[in-house]
């Protein structure tokens, strides 16, 4: 019956003894403001308080300089905290530091000036003393992010009387990233250790965790000699051996990304260049079409948009949404911007190209002068400055596996690459219209003899290809700026893609983005340098058409002209 | 037929004497209130506008001519401009900010000595023969690769622009030590006279008029040879000319090196007068807008690019003050609207409009046609 009993009795036991301890955070922290210069004092009455979420925040607000003395006519100090906004005299609410406004005799909540106020003083040591129950407090954060920051913290301090809190938390760490993280810590903080069989054992956990950040202390152990050295040395090779491992992952999986945004920039063009022969240099200015048409839908999700080009006013609602609904707006964005861009290019195929088939070198200077227009047009509605895209809350952020970071819009654009490649090979493979175009490609006119309107069918190709340019913008709209000029990014490089690819040849389309993607940023690795990796791609791209003058993948043909 | 060739010689001429002798000796000597004074404004930007015109001819060479649509010729163009930017740069001598020897920004990059390419760049004659030389070279060793593996038509286009697009990557960077963004600037001397001067721009001004002519004569003799006839052939059919036994390649190469020095001239006649080059005017875009000129003037011709070329940038410099937002429309749609309707360009709008009256009254000696309606009307 007593052992009912006992947590009850337990929990009252510790009650009173707490009360009678420190009473509440407020009260801690005010005590101690007021010891000012007693250092020690102030100290051991900060550590002995309970770190719940209170104390940390004032503990916080004080040595950021946010508590504030208040002189009494009496010549007694009262702690008080201003609120942020100022009024018309510049005079900010007083709070005390329990959070209760700060009173007159009268009753009345007092409005102070900050500059009649002086900031409660912290020195150096008082300071570290805060900051290391700031950072033992982290190691208890509910989420994960605090909690593997403080650890980091913690580890790079080196500090031996921070081993018992790393040692407690390990014990009840669940999440794997961060017992990791603590083992890192612990390690890192044991190398410091006088005693050389601590430290061998700490080098040898440091390199088989290939801790990355703790090369600069090996590295220094390493300079020494004895057992503790060469395990030293030993940990720094595992290390170098890791890294090296990490930056290849980090690189495929750039070069992949980038291969990817290559291929959905490229695809299009695979379409309008390969299929058609069009050479469109208003591709880029449909890719941007996306982009804005993505930033259109955004703006009506959020605050609204208000454009006035060339006099003209244009007013899109604003559906105020938020929460779920305003990030879903990125799902009614991807279908709206290859629609859009789909009917610019229709309309594009309809006035300008229809006349130019027979002449190709036209068709490209006849589309510049498109892109040029469209893009004075851009300047002139949406304003010469990029404007902002917000990335959903679901594709910003990224996975850190085994200290390859991973974006999750980098992720998302390589699984959009692979769905819209798929989406198309079934539709030129399985679908009538996909039928209908091939024939025409293949020869127009046994296609016009047997019944197909060819004119049509290269419109709706036109569509099909500019459309994918549209998707394209939106998802580069997530990655990276929306200007004027962004198709003007893309459109050498998505030309060169298709060339090397092989002109016609959807595959060569896909192996060669991801050639280009992967050959750019493993130079950019190698060479530490983006431009000068750029520059020897475009050089390999001209010196593999000496090798392979068609592209990977050549389309065969009787005529000799192509 | 022969007629034409003689009045385009008699036009040439005139315009010749007109801008060569008639406007800067206005400039020089008539008194600066009379009608008839020339400013030196004016002459610096015809000046601009000629070497353009220079330009717009290798352009015309490659394009009008053997059908190879290159849009790597403003970067032979900003390279030889960027290399009698060198020579003005070294001359420029303890006169910058810095009071250094060093150009400028190679003392803000914190260099302390010449990089051992710049040295020999103090010598005009070097520097002018680099103007030709470095680009010839590399469209010896860009064509050599290009047409050996037959690349042509839009292939040719294309990578012609990624060329353009790389080089210019490669000198907006600080570490090719070639002034990076701001590229060259703030020219002092040229062959001991101070470019800043009236009467230099005058003199720079007769150059580029001269080199023009030059060019235009030179270009017109070659067109008018055999090695001119097979140019075209391969313009119209590069399989027939190949299968008649001539080596393509090998024209195609000698035209592009050809017109790359060309473009070249015009570069180094540009920026004296222009007072600075930098990267950006090695761009894709800037060759394509090159090609316009050619586009509108009239390609196939020789005079229709220096038309062109003039007609569109005394159109640009016009627009650009009075309507800035509305410049890139008009340049692009103009561009449209000839591509589309009007193919030969301006220069064959005498020759369509005589077509257009020959149509509408049939002359007078020939019988009228006999009518069939079954056959409708061209």
């Amino acid at each position: 019956m007593a052992l009912r009993f006992f947590p009850l009795l337990l929990c009252l036991f510790s009650l009173v003894f707490g009360v009678a301890r420190a009473s509440n955070p407020a009260e801690v922290v005010s005590k101690a403001v007021l010891l000012e210069d007693k250092t020690e004092e102030q100290i051991s009455l900060i550590q002995s308080a309970d770190p719940e979420p209170q104390l940390i925040a004032l503990l916080t607000l004080w040595k950021e300089g946010g508590i504030l003395l208040l002189e009494k006519p009496d010549k007694q100090k009262v702690p008080v905290r201003l609120e942020d906004k100022k009024d018309a005299d510049d005079k900010q609410a007083a709070f005390l530091l329990d959070g209760h406004p700060l009173l007159n005799a009268a009753g009345q909540p007092v409005r102070l000036l900050a500059s009649d106020l002086s900031a409660a003083e912290t020195d150096s040591e008082l300071r570290s003393a805060m900051k290391s129950i700031l950072d033992l407090s982290g190691l208890a954060a509910p989420d994960k992010t605090s909690r593997l920051q403080a650890v980091e913290t913690l580890g790079m301090e080196q500090n031996p009387a921070r081993l018992p809190a790393l040692r407690g938390r390990l014990a009840k760490e669940t999440d794997a990233q961060v017992l990791h993280g603590i083992n890192e810590a612990i390690a890192l903080t044991e190398i410091k250790s006088a005693d050389p069989e601590t430290v061998t054992s700490a080098c040898r956990t440091l390199g088989d965790l290939g801790s990355i950040r703790s090369q600069d202390a090996l590295g220094a152990i390493a300079k020494e000699s004895g057992p503790q050295a060469r395990a030293a040395q030993d940990a720094l090779r595992k290390i170098e051996l890791h890294l090296l491992y990490v930056n290849t992952l980090g690189t495929l999986f750039r070069g992949l990304s980038l291969g990817s945004v290559l291929l959905v920039a490229a695809l299009g063009l695979a379409v309008t260049f390969g299929l058609m022969g069009v050479i469109n240099m208003a591709h880029g200015e449909m890719i941007a079409v996306g982009a804005y048409t993505t930033y259109v839908v955004q703006c009506i999700f959020g605050p609204g948009l208000e454009l006035s080009p060339f006099g003209l006013h244009l007013s899109f609602p604003s559906l105020k949404a938020t929460g779920w609904l305003y990030e879903s707006y990125f799902l009614f964005a991807i279908p709206l911007s290859f629609l859009t861009a789909a009917l610019a290019g229709i309309a594009l195929e309809r006035f300008v190209i229809r006349f130019l088939y027979r002449r190709p070198l036209e068709s490209l200077l006849a589309t510049w002068g498109v892109s040029l227009v469209l893009q004075q047009l851009f300047r002139l509605t949406f304003g010469a400055n990029n404007v902002q895209v917000a990335s959903p809350s679901w594709l910003s952020g990224h996975w850190t596996l085994n200290d390859v970071s991973l974006g999750w819009n980098r992720v998302f654009v390589i699984g959009f690459a692979i769905v819209i490649v798929i989406g198309v090979f079934l539709l030129l493979s399985r679908t009538p219209l996909g039928l209908l175009i091939r024939a025409v490609m293949q020869n127009r006119s046994m296609a016009a003899c047997m019944g197909v309107r060819t004119e049509r069918v290269n419109r709706l190709t036109f569509g099909l290809g500019s459309g994918l340019a549209g998707l394209a913008g939106a998802f580069l709209s997530q990655i990276g700026n929306v200007g004027p000029s962004l198709g003007q990014s893309y459109i050498v490089d998505a030309f060169m893609t298709v060339v090397v690819g092989g002109v016609g040849s959807l595959f060569g389309t896909i192996f060669s983005a991801l050639g280009i993607g992967m050959a750019d940023q493993s130079l950019q690795q190698i060479l530490g340098n983006p431009v000068l990796g750029k520059i020897l791609v475009l050089a390999g791209i001209i010196l593999f058409l000496q090798w392979r003058p068609a592209g990977l993948f050549v389309t065969s043909s009787r005529s000799i002209d192509n | 037929m022969k007629k034409r060739p003689r009045l385009e010689l008699i036009v040439a001429g005139a315009l010749a004497i007109l801008l060569l002798v008639v406007m800067p000796a206005l400039n020089a000597w008539a008194p600066e209130d009379s009608l008839f004074y020339v400013s030196n404004f004016t002459i610096n930007v015809w000046g601009k506008y000629l070497a353009y015109g220079i330009l717009a001819i290798s352009v015309d060479l490659l394009w009008g001519y053997t059908g190879l649509l290159s849009l790597g010729q403003a970067l032979f163009f900003s390279l030889g401009g960027y290399m009698i930017g060198m020579h003005l740069m070294l001359m420029i001598g303890k006169l910058g900010q810095y009071k250094s020897d060093l150009p400028d920004f190679l003392v803000f990059l914190g260099h302390w000595f010449l990089p051992s390419f710049w040295k020999p760049f103090s010598n005009f004659f070097f520097a002018a023969l680099m103007v030709f030389l470095l680009p010839m070279i590399l469209s010896s060793v860009f064509g050599y690769l290009a047409f050996r593996s037959r690349i042509k038509g839009v292939y040719f286009s294309i990578l012609t622009q990624a060329l353009t697009y790389g080089a210019s990557l490669m000198f907006f960077r600080n570490d090719m030590l070639m002034g990076g963004n701001n590229g060259f600037t703030d020219f002092k001397f040229l062959l001991g006279a101070d470019v800043r001067t009236a009467a230099t721009q005058r003199v720079l001004y007769i150059f580029t008029g001269l080199a023009l002519l030059a060019v235009y004569f030179g270009c017109r003799w070659l067109t008018r040879t055999k090695f001119g006839l097979v140019q075209r052939a391969i313009r119209d059919s590069e399989t027939r000319v190949l299968f008649s036994g001539y080596s393509a390649a090998n024209y195609k190469l000698f035209v592009f090196v050809v017109a790359a020095g060309i473009a070249a001239l015009g570069g180094a006649l540009y920026v004296p007068q222009v007072g600075i080059i930098n990267p950006s005017e090695m761009t894709p875009d800037k060759s394509l807008e090159a090609v316009v000129w050619v586009a509108v003037g009239g390609r196939g011709t020789l005079f229709g690019p220096i038309l062109g070329a003039v007609v569109i940038n005394a159109l640009k410099s016009w627009a650009t003050r009075a309507i800035p937002d509305l410049w890139l429309i008009l340049l692009g749609t103009l561009f449209l609207l000839v591509v589309l309707f009007l193919p030969q360009g301006l220069i064959s709008i005498p020759a369509r409009l005589r077509e257009m009256l020959r149509r509408t009254k049939p002359a007078p000696t020939q019988a009228p046609a006999p009518q069939n309606p079954n056959i409708p009307a061209p």
